[in-house]
């Protein structure tokens, strides 16, 4: 079976009704795309197919085949990163960043069909994208500097107070 | 980080006698911490002043971090440290995971674990120190290059010069005159007010790999002819395998094996996928053990019936039977908690490779020293031909404090010759978690005829952790030649003699001013297997007191935070904190229509904390508009770390006061995946504004502390909503 990922064609020979997700994993040996519930619950196996983002956790690779799949190792580098990559690191958006790969694909299929989605935009887009640490208003905010939009008002917001005691 | 396998393990008598011998770079040598080898890969000339800090001749400056990276910026916080001392930026410090070694141990728990919200607060000296020893070796070394005297050595990032000289040199080219240098023993450190790093906004050092995807967890792990393994367990904790067909399984396409173990019955295959079908055709019939028919209301029946029993006093001030007996009225509540999930995005997995005399585990662990005391129980090897890789970690929140899944993957991998990695399904991870315990609280406090309160009284019902967790732990801090039965031996010993502050801690310590105090505690185990969970027992008993104490505001028609200040000290730091979140949420003033608020504060992990949740509740529907948390952890090392780890705690906080809850039902777990123990989604997390008291004492915890509020301060405002108290977690409205 011939799979298109990151624009180049792989050959892998899995059991056809292998979730897509085990096969980049492990046939492909890239590890960015990760499992989290294998359910469709969680998100952080999202890759893109045909530009939409998908979960590869219940999507079986030969539903997949001749289709083209990005997955976070071919949206941007650190030298060329995607525009989210860079609000990302500038916000110090990642935590234990287990399910940053999944909320990056969402995002970044979110902006590619929509490059200044609104509020709840970002919320239709992000819901399906669990995070344990609680990065959310991060992800939220970075994903309006990406698209050049006005702080959000999930923004992280510190202020200091003179200790009284 | 890898290490050269040289099969022997000097002692550090023997290594003195070696350096002693060969003299120069290796001098240094003495330093290595425990019988550690030489990693591959350093440098023999490099500076080593200590077990933390290496400076090689090609000018990298290497921090070994000692504790594990899982979300909480560990990394970052330990790189400016040191890098304060070394006078480096702290992104310029390549940062390694530390080997197993007793210098890598957790000072206060002698274990080397990464817990308690103590990373920062345990190395705030030691690692400024060894970044101090570091550098002043370097400007020694160039001061006796250059003939001058020491104190006309500037050492600034990274280079070393004399003020009117144009010559520079950098650490590196330094490093290997340094390393004959003398050792300071205890190296002056820089005043607050000289900080250039600490205290400082500065970048995540993990941001960038982990937004390209190139962070490798455990899970990552690859290794050359790597199998992959699942695990069918007992479906009920403490059972076991009564009978089991594997035939139809052994046949399934990829299958390389089925093994029965201790802890249920593997299958092994080429790919995960082909393990996980397999497993679906596995036949077994269990024998559920001891808590086939355990409930959840069996649970608390026993919890009840403990304190029944009667507890005993952890804490006894003043006379609360006296002021029961002569108060105009009392109020007698019972509040509970559940069980809860750690739910770590990354489910536990662990590879292993065990060859004849040798057993390398890759771990996404918390405790590197109790997974290799684990499997040293496993295999009866020895701690020198055990080792223990630690990687990146999805989230720990404490369950990987628990080697469970270090156990299994070594009792599978004894009966095969490549390595093989154990992942677990979300399904399993839910249903085979170590829980943050139930609890069962009762409490009552008298007022006089006046209406003032003179009484509290909390009595308490829950497991000791301790119990749970020594098992394994007794293994780490035993010294390595102990048998296996002396270990059990001392564990059990500890479950005798050992005080656990698990249970009581949040309670124990109660802040108020109250004369006639009571807190005591029942032990009472219905034997779930549970564990240590993000802020431990200050996670229920911050929300019994606080909801508690808000219930006596009310009692007394006092508004609760005011009522509060008059019943803290007026040294508390609780104090700050708490005017802090009131005045900057606009406490109680011109809300919009229908918004509510609460209020809770709690002290744990040495830090501070206040916060002020705004809700509304349509139609039963709870929606959380903006928290407002003031914390106090001293000296802060890096302010946008704390605001994160507020972020994170609180909504980790939302998470279990909305939804958390493992229940069981004939012995078994009834929630399985995030379907039916869901955790907070983007569009349900508020806005959150975090405020930091400035302070120059010495910091402590951050991890943790953002957690205990957040129930209480919810079900305050919930009640301020729609007058329902909510005694119970999760909160649900009737
Ligand atoms: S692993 Fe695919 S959605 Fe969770
Ligand atoms: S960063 Fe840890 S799960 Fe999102």
């Amino acid at each position: 079976m011939k799979l298109l990922i990151n624009g180049v064609e792989k050959e892998v020979n899995a059991d056809p009704d292998t979730p897509l997700l085990w096969v980049i994993r492990e046939e492909l040996k890239m590890t960015g795309t990760k499992f989290g519930c294998g359910m469709g619950l969680c998100g952080a196996c999202t890759v893109h197919l045909n530009g939409q983002a998908i979960r590869s956790c219940i999507t079986p690779v030969q539903s997949v085949e001749g289709a083209s799949i990005t997955t976070i190792e071919g949206i941007g580098s650190v030298d060329q990163p995607h525009p989210l990559q860079s609000a990302w690191q500038a916000l110090n958006v990642p935590q234990c960043g287990y399910c940053q790969s999944g909320q990056l694909m969402s995002a970044a299929a979110l902006l590619a069909n929509n490059p200044t989605p609104n509020d709840e935009d970002i919320m239709a887009a992000m819901t399906g994208n669990l995070c344990r640490c609680g990065t959310y208003p991060r992800i939220h905010a970075a994903i309006r500097q990406a698209s050049g939009q006005a702080e959000s008002p999930m923004a992280a917001t510190v202020a200091y107070w003179e200790a009284q005691v | 980080m890898s290490q050269q396998d040289n099969g022997q393990c000097l002692s550090r008598r023997d290594f003195f006698k070696v350096s002693a011998t060969t003299g120069g770079a290796l001098l240094i040598a003495v330093q290595l911490p425990g019988c550690a080898s030489l990693p591959a890969g350093q440098a023999e000339n490099a500076l080593r002043p200590n077990a933390w800090l290496e400076v090689t001749p090609d000018n990298q400056v290497i921090l070994t971090l000692d504790r594990v990276e899982m979300g909480q910026g560990t990394m970052t916080g330990m790189a400016t440290l040191l890098g304060e001392e070394l006078h480096v930026s702290p992104d310029r410090i390549k940062v390694v995971f530390a080997p197993v070694a007793e210098d890598y141990r957790q000072p206060d728990y002698g274990l080397q674990i990464t817990g308690g919200s103590t990373s920062i607060s345990s190395n705030w000296v030691r690692l400024r120190e060894a970044g101090a020893a570091g550098r002043m070796m370097i400007e020694a070394a160039a001061a006796q290059l250059w003939q001058v005297p020491v104190t006309r050595v500037q050492a600034i990032d990274g280079v070393c010069q004399v003020a009117g000289n144009a010559a520079v040199l950098s650490y590196g080219e330094l490093a290997s005159l340094a390393a004959l240098q003398r050792v300071p023993s205890s190296p002056a450190l820089t005043a607050p007010e000289n900080y250039r790093y600490i205290g400082k906004q500065s970048k995540r050092l993990d941001a960038q790999a982990k937004s390209f995807g190139q962070a490798r967890f455990g899970i990552d792990v690859q290794l050359p002819g790597m199998r992959y393994a699942v695990l069918s367990r007992p479906p009920v904790a403490g059972g076991k395998v009564k009978r089991v067909d594997r035939a139809r399984a052994q046949a399934a396409p990829g299958v390389v094996k089925v093994i029965e173990t201790a802890c249920g019955v593997a299958v092994v295959a080429e790919q995960y996928w082909q393990a996980r079908k397999a497993q679906r055709l596995l036949d077994i019939e269990w024998d559920h053990g001891e808590l086939a028919q355990i409930s959840t209301d069996q649970v608390f029946d026993c919890y009840a019936r403990a304190l029944n029993d009667g507890a005993s006093d952890v804490r006894d001030e003043g006379d609360f039977e006296a002021a029961r007996v002569t108060a105009d009225r009392t109020l007698k509540v019972e509040y509970r908690a559940p069980f809860l999930a750690h739910a770590t995005l990354e489910p536990q997995n662990c590879t292993v490779h065990i060859t004849k005399d040798k057993c390398e585990i890759w771990a996404p662990t918390q405790g590197p020293d109790i997974a290799r005391a684990v499997a040293r129980r496993e295999t009866g090897f020895s701690s020198d031909q055990i080792q223990v890789h630690t990687t990146y970690i999805g989230g720990g929140f404490g369950r990987r404090l628990t080697q469970d899944f270090v156990a299994e993957a070594v009792a599978i991998a004894r009966h095969l010759d490549t390595p093989v990695k154990l992942i677990w399904s979300r399904e399993e991870d839910t249903r085979h978690d170590h829980y943050r315990p139930a609890s069962l609280h009762r409490l009552e406090a008298t007022f006089n005829a006046e209406g003032k309160v003179t009484g509290w009284r909390h009595d308490i019902a829950a497991p000791r952790i301790l119990d749970h967790f020594v098992g394994d732990a007794a293994g780490a801090v035993a010294p390595g030649w102990t048998p296996q039965p002396m270990v059990r031996l001392a564990a059990g010993l500890a479950k005798l003699t050992q005080p656990d502050p698990s249970p009581v801690e949040g309670a124990q310590d109660l802040p108020y001013e109250i004369a006639n105090l009571n807190v005591r505690y029942a032990k009472a185990d219905a034997g779930i297997p549970i564990s240590y969970w993000r802020s431990v027992g200050h996670s229920t008993n911050g929300f019994v007191t606080e909801s508690f104490v808000d219930e006596l505001a009310h009692a007394e028609g006092k508004d609760p935070v005011a009522y509060r200040l008059a019943l803290l000290p007026a040294t508390s730091r609780l104090r700050t904190v708490l005017i802090a979140a009131t005045e900057t949420a606009g406490w109680r003033q011109s809300l919009s229509e229908g918004r509510f608020q609460g209020v809770a504060c709690h002290k744990s992990f040495g830090s501070y904390a206040a916060q002020v949740i705004e809700v509304s509740v349509v139609d039963g529907d709870i929606k959380i508009h903006r928290v407002v948390c003031a914390i106090d952890c001293g000296q802060v090392v890096n302010p946008d770390l704390v605001v994160a780890q507020m972020q994170s705690g609180i909504i980790f906080g939302l998470s279990a006061a909305l939804y958390g809850n493992i229940t069981h039902k004939e012995g078994q777990v009834e929630q399985s995946n995030f379907h039916d123990q869901p955790i907070l989604r983007m569009p349900q997390t508020p806005r959150i504004e975090v405020v930091i008291v400035k302070s120059q004492i010495s910091p402590t915890g951050v991890g943790e502390p953002g957690v205990p509020p957040v129930a209480p301060a919810l079900a305050n405002a919930l009640f301020s909503a729609t007058g329902q108290r909510l005694r119970s977690l999760p909160l649900v409205l009737a």
